[in-house]
């Protein structure tokens, strides 16, 4: 045991892991270090060092003192944003998908293989051709410049990805399960209540953390169909690094991207170890 | 029928409803009010659009504005949404050639009238006031100015190379660089790693061999200009440049290596006006610098204009309109382009503002009378690395060759121009 942990081989194989992760993690405990270090500090020295002295102060003013032009909240108003745009639309866009996802796997219909590849044509849609169409749905049913409006958007867009993944976990599903529950006499909720959605644990938390991390880092649609206090806070953040005549406020910047990007770690380290489980789990069967 | 006259009574008495408020306001006093977005969000900008929005509100105004930070392209996003969706805000930030280009996808204001009773045709440059009077009206009005040619020499470099002379021609420019490098300053030239910030190296080069050039081939593209001796040469001097800057600078920002050139580890920088105030918010000091106007061989200042501005987008409400000409004559008052100027370390759009003043930096007095300067001798062009001589896709196609003319080496002059060339006639 002793003598393989030390094999050569092994050494090697740790060695080129560490590189990687180095590789990965340097723009980060940059960001970090920059983050407890004064803007003075940056500017009069690089912009790789370490802290002099530890600026707490920069997450202050990041989470409720910085201003973006009139209003000096932080970005505490607009991770509550967000979170009250992330946390509906995440639900509702999975449930929706692994609704529709039982649908065309386990439903079988006429048509059900098309429909299923016209709502997963979606994934191939960049986002910027669908700006102009969303902007005329929203301005015909007033929700421009509204949380709600972010909400519908997400939700809908994100029914392509978790259809997709749950129609995928779904087919493996063995159909004998569905008859016999019709035999039963249970209905198309009922049997999605009942039997799917208690089996469908692994696909849930993939699309789950995947929809919270995609809408929580969306920025395209935050920032042009919302203005002030409505923005998420993906949108608020370019505002505190766009500055002409002025010096880019790494400090505060570092401790925002911080702060800003916390709720998705934490999503990943809580949910990270099913996330491959759960896409590797139809694949193993 | 009935269902007809119905409807339409419906109809009307709910527009009488609606227009009801709207009319009351029209009749007694309208209380100006403007919605507006910018990306003007942090920092000094973001103080002085504040400021502005102080003074709106001082004068019995409504102040909305919205900022939308992330530089031009999610600003037009949204400025393309809301007029999409029929809610253009009543002015809106925008600059350069684009000013044309968006006044044919939506109703703008006519601001003539307020032009002329501000007296301010005769005190703005004239290629700038051009670019605000698309089809013969004004319909936008510049905010703030900066020269995207200023030269920024090292207090500390200037004395390892032992000179005091400011250059004022290319080649004076060139015989300073040689003597800061043999007194031991390891990159004469300061440099970011931006597509703008090679750029204006190209700009300021161009310019500064032949104003007249310039204006032929960059703003007006004439294919003989081009393809003219002045490009080449302008290619050759910056090459000359890219020779003197540190190759290992990537794609940073320029204030990046703000440090290495206060400390005399690299000596002159062609910048635009704003990094006298980024230098001076990141604690440094005005006598580690001086400032000067580009290098021009005709020994003339020769100014690449960057201005700011806003347009103005028609609305039917009367608040809305106050609000229109209440701004308008701001954003023309000395007073406040005084104001704003301050703030952001800009100069101010007209030229009659003095600046002798409290207030005013050496820098901004050197670019003001060197837009003065400029202007008498026909020598004030715009700036193409920012937008203002050419619509964006032009200006993209244009850098693109310039920037990978600064990085690769491999590429002659020549070839550059011919390059430069073919991609003006496949970006028209």
């Amino acid at each position: 045991m002793r003598e393989r942990s030390f094999a050569p081989s092994r050494i090697f194989i740790y060695l080129a892991v560490a590189l990687i992760a180095a590789a990965w993690l340097a723009p980060l405990a940059v960001v970090v270090l920059n983050s407890l270090r004064t803007n003075e500090e940056i500017a009069q020295g690089s912009m790789i060092g370490w802290p002099q002295h530890l600026a707490w102060s920069n997450y202050a003013a990041a989470w409720s003192g910085f201003c973006v032009a009139e209003t000096c909240a932080g970005i505490r108003p607009y991770m509550l944003n967000s979170a009250l745009v992330t946390i509906p639309a995440t639900i509702f866009s999975t449930l929706l998908g692994a609704i529709a996802g039982y649908a065309v796997s386990l439903w079988r219909f006429r048509g059900d293989n098309w429909i299923y590849g016209i709502v997963t044509l979606g994934l191939f849609l960049p986002q910027q051709m669908r700006l102009l169409p969303w902007t005329i749905v929203l301005r015909d049913i007033g929700l421009i410049n509204t949380l709600a409006g972010l909400v519908l958007i997400h939700t809908i867009q994100g029914l392509s990805f978790t259809t997709l993944f749950c129609r995928n976990y779904y087919v493996a599903i063995p159909h004998e399960l569905i008859r016999a529950a019709r035999i039963d006499g249970a209905g198309f909720f009922r049997i999605f209540w009942r039997i799917i959605l208690p089996l469908s644990g692994p696909i849930l938390i993939v699309t789950v953390i995947w929809q919270f991390t995609h809408i929580w880092n969306e920025f395209l649609y935050g920032v042009t169909f919302t203005t002030g206090q409505q923005q998420p806070v993906t949108a608020a953040l370019i505002a505190l690094s766009a500055a002409v005549a002025d010096i880019p406020q790494h400090g505060v910047q570092s401790a925002a991207v911080i702060i800003a990007a916390l709720p998705t770690l934490l999503i990943y380290l809580l949910g990270g170890k099913y996330f491959v489980r759960g896409l590797t789990a139809g694949a193993v069967k | 029928m009935p269902i007809t006259i119905t409807r339409r009574r419906l109809l009307a008495g709910s527009v009488a409803t609606l227009a009801l408020p709207a009319f009351a306001r029209a009749q007694g006093a309208v209380k100006p009010r403007l919605t507006a977005i910018s990306q003007w969000s942090a920092g000094s900008d973001g103080a002085a659009i504040t400021a502005l929005g102080k003074k709106f509100e001082e004068k019995g105004g409504v102040w909305q504005h919205s900022p939308v930070p992330g530089f031009t392209t999610e600003m037009m996003n949204k400025l393309r949404a809301q007029i999409m969706a029929g809610d253009p805000p009543a002015c809106s930030q925008l600059k350069g050639p684009e000013i044309a280009a968006w006044s044919k996808i939506a109703p703008t204001v006519d601001l003539d009238a307020v032009v002329a009773a501000a007296g301010y045709e005769k005190v703005v440059a004239p290629d700038l006031a051009k670019l605000h009077k698309p089809g013969g009206k004004w319909i936008a009005l510049p905010l703030q100015i900066y020269s995207t040619n200023m030269l920024f020499l090292s207090k500390r470099a200037m004395d390892k190379a032992k000179a005091d002379k400011i250059p004022v021609t290319w080649a004076d420019f060139n015989d300073l660089a040689e003597k800061m490098k043999a007194g031991g300053v390891p990159y004469p030239i300061a440099n970011g790693g931006t597509r703008p910030d090679d750029g204006q190296k190209f700009e300021a080069a161009l310019a500064g061999i032949s104003p007249l050039a310039y204006r032929a081939a960059i703003m007006n593209l004439e294919k003989k200009a081009l393809e003219g001796a002045e490009i080449k040469a302008a290619f050759a001097q910056v090459r000359k440049i890219a020779d003197w800057m540190d190759p290992n600078v990537g794609a940073q920002h320029f204030s990046t290596n703000l440090k290495r050139f206060v400390d005399g580890d690299m000596g002159m920088m062609i910048m635009g006006g704003w990094a006298q105030g980024v230098l001076r918010n990141a604690g440094f000091k005005f006598e580690d610098f001086t400032i000067a106007p580009g290098p021009c061989d005709n020994g003339k200042p020769v100014f690449l204009l960057n201005a700011d501005a806003f347009i103005f987008w028609q609305r039917k409400e009367a608040d809305l309109q106050a609000g229109q000409t209440l701004m308008a004559q701001l954003v023309m008052d000395p007073a406040i382009q005084t104001m704003y100027s301050q703030i952001t370390g800009s100069i101010p759009v007209r030229t009659d503002v003095d600046l002798s003043g409290e207030g005013w930096s050496d820098g901004q007095r050197t670019t003001a009378k060197a837009l003065k300067d400029a202007i008498a001798g026909n020598q004030a062009v715009l700036s193409m690395a920012h937008n203002m001589a050419q619509e964006n896709g032009m200006t993209a196609a244009m850098i693109d060759v310039i920037t990978e003319y600064v990085k690769n080496k491999t590429i002659k002059p020549e070839q550059a121009a011919t390059r430069l060339a073919e991609a003006v006639e496949g970006a028209r």
